[in-house]
């Protein structure tokens, strides 16, 4: 990331503080649209081939008590923004929501985090500028990366070149928050494996599957921050490496390969830049559950609401997402991915992932 | 118990015995034993009825007079006893009327006339002279003073309560500081634990009493209500009875004692809005119950056997063929002409026809001719059995009432009855009319209603089914309808007044007739104005409303309710409203849950009206104060003490109207007023945030402040009123310009208050000096997002002070530089 990219974003805040300033002087009442960030206002873009936002807007405007407010500590946040970016500073999202305690007036601080994350999303749609542009990181991300990988890292304190295999320890490589500081050097990878839970992950290290298969398994750690979609992005379009999905065999997992594949309903304003359409669900499907008989728990009220949103939710209206959750409202069953060991700790790793990969012409 | 029946066979007189012990009772005795009944129950009590009818009398005497009414009340210690000495201004009254106001009960002006007043049977004063005379023993004292006299009369007396007569102990000239006016001075038992309602009472005279100035002093006390107004209630004028509200007893002793001749001419004379229409319609209802109604059959349609032609010519004798032809068929043409026709208007038809024809066949039809032609066109009409016929043939033919019967007994019941069961009961009707003595077919409504009766119970025991109570009454309402008045001239006044039945036949008829309402010049409401202004006297409130009602009528009294409210300021807001009642501008202290007007404030829905109500019924809580005002010439009370309005269902509507009516004002101002306050609200919050938001952009832009009174005017739907001066020569041009960003048209009053004279003011704007300061005014009216610009040009060390009205302050931004 160079100080020139800094420099821009930094502009492209202060913008946004001209403009209602602007707005003041013209004895308008301030105010700023962002689109509407729900299930109903996502259409796909059939040229860039993902979802994004639709025509809907909200507007947050000054008419009211609460939206205010809510330009207010826009305003406040914008300062604290172009600041960081000034001194080449980063924070996470759950500081800026402390941070703002110590903000001299009390109407701008926040009352919770939700509001603090909300308004970053709002500021990254509205100045088109993206949250690592802003020095912003979640929390922890912590996922990681294993397999035959060589790359350049840009730290705070100077370049690692780091292969992902021989470099790291069975921990793998830790996704940095800002991917893009990375640089691809060489890989003898053949395609990703994203993996949903951590004890998978680890049973593919331990079996060695990404030294077999020439598979660079990255961690997803449940829904996947956004540096891991991103840089599962980068991966598959720098490398053209294919990109698989293995995750449990319920709704909340189908929605986490949503994400990496479609892009998430919050963050469809950068869909573009971290979705990865071409990315493909290996399992659990509903249909393996029947298939390879495996131990199963029976579907909980929520499961059976989260199947039947999903069936309207326009990401997964395709022939093959259709059929495998009606087949799964049907047996009302539900699997997890290291069920598989009930036929042994190996049957993944040997018969599943092999099958499974091959029918998908994956290897 | 002695029971004297066992004692009878054996001693005689015991009648006589008796009746020795038994006499008349003075009115006045009866009273000393009944005291409970005027309100003179306990000695708390007694002291503030006291106070009550000498304020009453004292208020009547003034507006009576036209004298604007200053009312002087003081309770003094004095030993065991109480000491009440009241003073008015009034008239004054003459020695010899004095003793008998004051000293006789049932004596007064009031009882016989219609008029509103405060007091109406004459007892109440004296029955506080009576009070104070039996619990003290001490005479009343009276001092009074008629206009234009020198010296007042002081009189002491008490009542005789044998006689019933005043009895006077002293009498003499004496001085008196008042020009003129009553003063009565009463010692009587009594205690002061009754002091909330005595002021309460005060209070209240004084609030619906706008024109009158009251002053109390007691020991603990002293108040003075000053007068709100100097505009006397209206005059009352006495009005004759309403016929809707005359009871059989009064109409009898009316009767005896009229001029009329006619009842046409009393009802006119003796009765409010009677005049000739409205006597005639009560004349025919009583007609209606007197006489009866004639039955009026279908006339013979073309397909029936009736030839009337044929039976006048049958009965007419000698009068020559043609001449007779002629007479036939003119009866039998204007027969047809009608589609039913009655008896007397058969024997009016037939008298016009034989005059027709004699004026032209010169042949006499003389009244026997003609009875013989009507009465065989109505034997033909009715189908009377003629008396040769044979019994069995009669029995075979039906007659025509019953197709008559039929059809409008079928038009009145429920299509579900059977058509046979409809028929039989018609040819019982039928009969019915038939076996009626009068061949008229003259029935009054309820002997018509026995008939209905009669052949719906056979119709009932052979047809076996059943025929209603609303199935009767429909029938007998069809026929009633169909029926007619009969011409018969009503009987004169002196035949009338003489006939119990006939006198009662003309009270129904009074009543079923629709008159309109009394007038009510009679009465002297308050009016909504002066509620209004009598509440803002004695209420610090924020709000007040009132309304007055039309006139309404309940047994003949008209009578007309007010009510006012009073809300918020410095009426306490803990506990329920308080709710006060009026009677004819006299406040009602006690038994408030016996009282009509509590009832009514207790049913409302208050929650809808804006007020916390618990439950959602009785009376609601907060800072609020309901008045309501029944004035009437007869209020009717629960008891003679005159404490509560009793539940006529007339006067709770009216009541319930009023009070709704005010409400209505009530429940605006209230959601005004939230509405006021959440903007208020709203502009405190906007007011810090938006200048704080204001100067964090600033910061962060690296720029001045910016201006923000626009976006705060349009975020507030404001109304804008901003100065801008410019230099402009010597000396400067100011415009003063207002923006609308409301949801509705403004009308604004802008007057700036400049230090030089200003030049070249635009249209529609004033200047006006004063004292070397030029008033502007200027009336703009701006419509929703608009903007209207006042400018002139001033001088450049000129001072300027820029004033707006009629814009509430909430929406109000003024920017003046």
């Amino acid at each position: 990331m160079s100080a020139e990219n800094d420099q821009q974003a930094r502009e492209q805040l202060l913008d946004l503080a001209a403009q209602f300033y602007d707005q003041f002087e013209l004895g308008e009442i301030p105010h700023m649209s962002v689109p509407t960030r729900t299930k109903s206002n996502i259409e796909y873009d059939e040229q860039k081939d993902v979802w994004v936002y639709g025509d809907r807007e909200s507007t947050r405007s000054a008419n009211s008590v609460r939206g205010a407010r809510k330009l207010l500590k826009a305003v406040y946040t914008i300062e604290f923004l172009a600041n960081q970016l000034e001194q080449d500073r980063s924070s996470t999202l759950r500081e800026l929501y402390y941070l703002s305690e110590s903000w001299d007036n009390t109407e701008a601080q926040f009352n919770d985090q939700d509001e603090s994350n909300g308004l970053i999303e709002d500021l990254e749609i509205v100045s088109g500028v993206t949250r690592e542009d802003f020095h912003m990181r979640p929390e922890e991300s912590g996922a990681t990366i294993m397999g035959p990988l060589h790359l350049r890292e840009q730290t705070r304190r100077g370049e690692r070149e780091i292969h992902c295999q021989e470099d790291v320890g069975e921990g793998g490589y830790q996704i940095p928050n800002n991917p893009d500081t990375i640089e691809f050097l060489d890989t003898d990878a053949d395609f990703i494996l994203a993996v949903e839970t951590g004890g998978m992950r680890d049973r593919l290290v331990e079996n060695g599957f990404d030294e077999e298969y020439n598979a660079l398994i990255v961690h997803l750690k449940g829904q996947p921050a956004r540096a891991t979609r991103r840089i599962t992005k980068r991966l598959h379009d720098e490398l053209d490496l294919p990109v698989t999905v293995f995750a449990d065999g319920d709704p909340w997992s189908y929605r986490i390969y949503g994400s990496v594949a479609y892009g998430s309903i919050k963050s469809a304003h950068l869909s573009e830049y971290l979705a990865t359409p071409e990315a493909q669900y290996i399992g659990i499907q509903p249909a393996d559950i029947v298939e390879y008989d495996l131990p199963t728990d029976p579907l909980s009220d929520s499961d059976i609401n989260a199947l039947e949103s999903e069936l309207e939710d326009p990401r997964f209206q395709t022939d093959y997402w259709e059929e495998q959750i009606e087949l799964q409202l049907e047996i009302g069953k539900k699997s997890e991915q290291q069920s598989l060991a009930a036929r042994g700790l190996d049957f993944v790793t040997e018969t599943y992932l092999p099958e499974r990969l091959s029918e998908m012409n994956v290897i | 118990m002695t029971s004297f029946q066992s004692t009878l066979g054996e001693e005689s007189g015991i009648a006589e015995e008796l009746a020795e012990s038994q006499q008349a009772i003075s009115i006045a005795e009866f009273f000393e034993k009944n005291k409970h009944m005027l309100g003179f129950d306990s000695g708390a009590r007694g002291l503030v009825t006291a106070v009550k009818e000498a304020v009453d009398n004292a208020l009547d005497a003034a507006e009576e007079a036209g004298i604007l009414p200053d009312i002087y009340v003081e309770i003094q210690e004095s030993g065991d006893y109480y000491k009440l000495i009241v003073e008015d201004n009034g008239p004054g009254l003459t020695k010899e009327s004095l003793p008998k106001v004051f000293g006789k009960l049932l004596y007064g002006s009031r009882f016989h006339a219609r008029e509103q007043s405060r007091g109406q049977q004459g007892i109440g004063i004296s029955a506080a002279v009576l009070y104070s005379q039996l619990t003290s023993g001490k005479p009343a004292k009276i001092t009074s003073r008629t206009q234009g006299s020198s010296e007042a009369e002081y009189f002491e007396l008490i009542v005789d309560t044998d006689e019933n007569e005043p009895e006077i102990s002293v009498e003499e000239t004496t001085s008196w500081d008042r020009p003129h006016g009553t003063r009565i001075e009463l010692e009587m038992e009594g205690n002061m634990r009754a002091r909330q309602q005595l002021h309460d009472y005060i209070k209240h005279t004084a609030v619906v009493n706008p024109h009158a100035r009251l002053e109390l002093k007691e020991p603990n006390a002293h108040f003075k209500f000053e007068r709100g107004t100097d505009q006397l209630p209206e005059e009352t004028e006495e009005i004759r009875p309403h016929p809707h509200g005359v009871e059989l007893g009064t109409v009898i002793k009316m009767l005896s004692a009229t001029d009329s001749q006619t009842i046409s001419g009393f009802l006119q004379e003796e009765f409010t809005r009677v005049g000739k229409k409205t006597a005639d319609s009560v004349i025919d209802a009583f007609r209606d119950r007197h006489y009866g109604r004639e039955m009026r059959w279908s006339s013979p349609d073309d397909t029936e056997d009736v030839d009337v032609g044929a039976a006048v010519s049958e009965a007419t004798a000698n009068k020559g063929a043609d001449a007779t032809a002629a007479f036939a068929d003119a009866i039998a043409d204007a027969v047809a002409d009608r589609e039913r026709i009655a008896h007397h208007e058969l024997i009016d038809l037939v008298a016009e026809a034989a005059d027709a024809v004699e004026d032209e066949h010169g042949t006499a039809f003389g009244e026997t001719v003609q009875e013989n032609a009507g009465g065989a066109v109505w034997s033909a009409l009715i189908d009377a059995p003629e008396e040769t016929a044979d019994p069995d043939e009669s029995a075979v033919e039906e007659s025509r009432l019953v197709t008559d019967c039929y059809e409008l007994a079928d038009a009145a019941t429920s299509t579900r009855k059977d058509d046979a069961v409809i028929h039989g009961f018609a040819s019982r009707l039928a009969a019915k009319f038939e076996d009626e003595d009068d061949e008229r077919h003259r029935l009054t409504r309820s002997q018509l209603r026995e008939h209905v009766d009669r052949a719906a119970d056979l119709t009932e025991e052979y047809d076996e089914v059943s025929f209603g109570d609303t199935a009767r009454e429909n029938v007998t309402e069809a026929v009633w309808d169909v029926m007619v008045t009969v011409p018969d001239d009503p009987p004169l006044v002196r035949e009338l007044s003489g006939d119990r039945d006939a006198t009662s036949d003309l009270v129904d008829a009074m009543r079923a007739t629709d008159i309109m309402a009394p007038p009510t010049r009679c009465l002297s409401p308050i009016t909504d104005d002066l509620i209004e202004a009598g509440l803002e006297k004695e209420f610090d409130a924020d709000f007040y409303a009132a309304a007055t009602r039309d006139a309404e009528v309940h047994s003949g009294d008209p009578f007309v309710v007010e009510a006012g409210i009073a809300y918020g300021g410095e009426i306490p807001a803990e506990g329920s409203a308080d709710v006060l009642r009026f009677a004819n501008r006299v406040p009602l202290v006690y038994q408030r849950g016996a009282c009509a007007t509590t009832d009514v404030v207790k049913s409302i829905g208050w929650r809808n009206y804006g007020l916390d109500q618990p439950g959602g019924s009785g009376l609601p809580n907060g800072p609020a104060v309901i008045m309501v005002h029944v004035a009437s010439t007869n209020v009717p009370f629960t008891s003679e003490s005159k404490d509560a309005v009793a539940n006529v269902p007339a006067i709770e509507d009216e009541i319930e109207l009023a009070i709704r009516e005010a409400a209505r004002e009530l429940k605006s101002f209230l959601n005004k007023r939230r509405s006021m306050e959440k903007r208020r609200k709203k502009q405190n919050v906007l007011g810090k945030i938006l200048p704080e938001m204001a100067e964090k952009v600033a910061e962060v832009t690296d720029r001045e402040e910016p201006e923000i009174d626009d976006a705060i005017a349009r975020i507030m739907n404001n109304v804008l009123v901003e100065r801008h001066c410019e230099a402009n020569g010597d000396g400067q041009a100011v415009s003063v310009v207002v923006e609308n960003h409301s949801s509705t048209n403004e009308s604004l009053e802008v007057t700036d208050i400049v230090s030089a004279e200003p030049r070249n003011l635009s249209d529609g704007a004033t200047a006006v000096e004063m004292d070397g300061e030029w008033f502007v005014k200027w009336e703009p009216e701006v419509s929703s997002e608009d903007e209207a610009v006042l400018e002139y040009e001033v001088d450049n060390d000129a001072a300027f002070d820029l004033d707006v009205k009629g814009v509430e302050s909430a929406k109000l931004t003024v920017t003046d530089q």
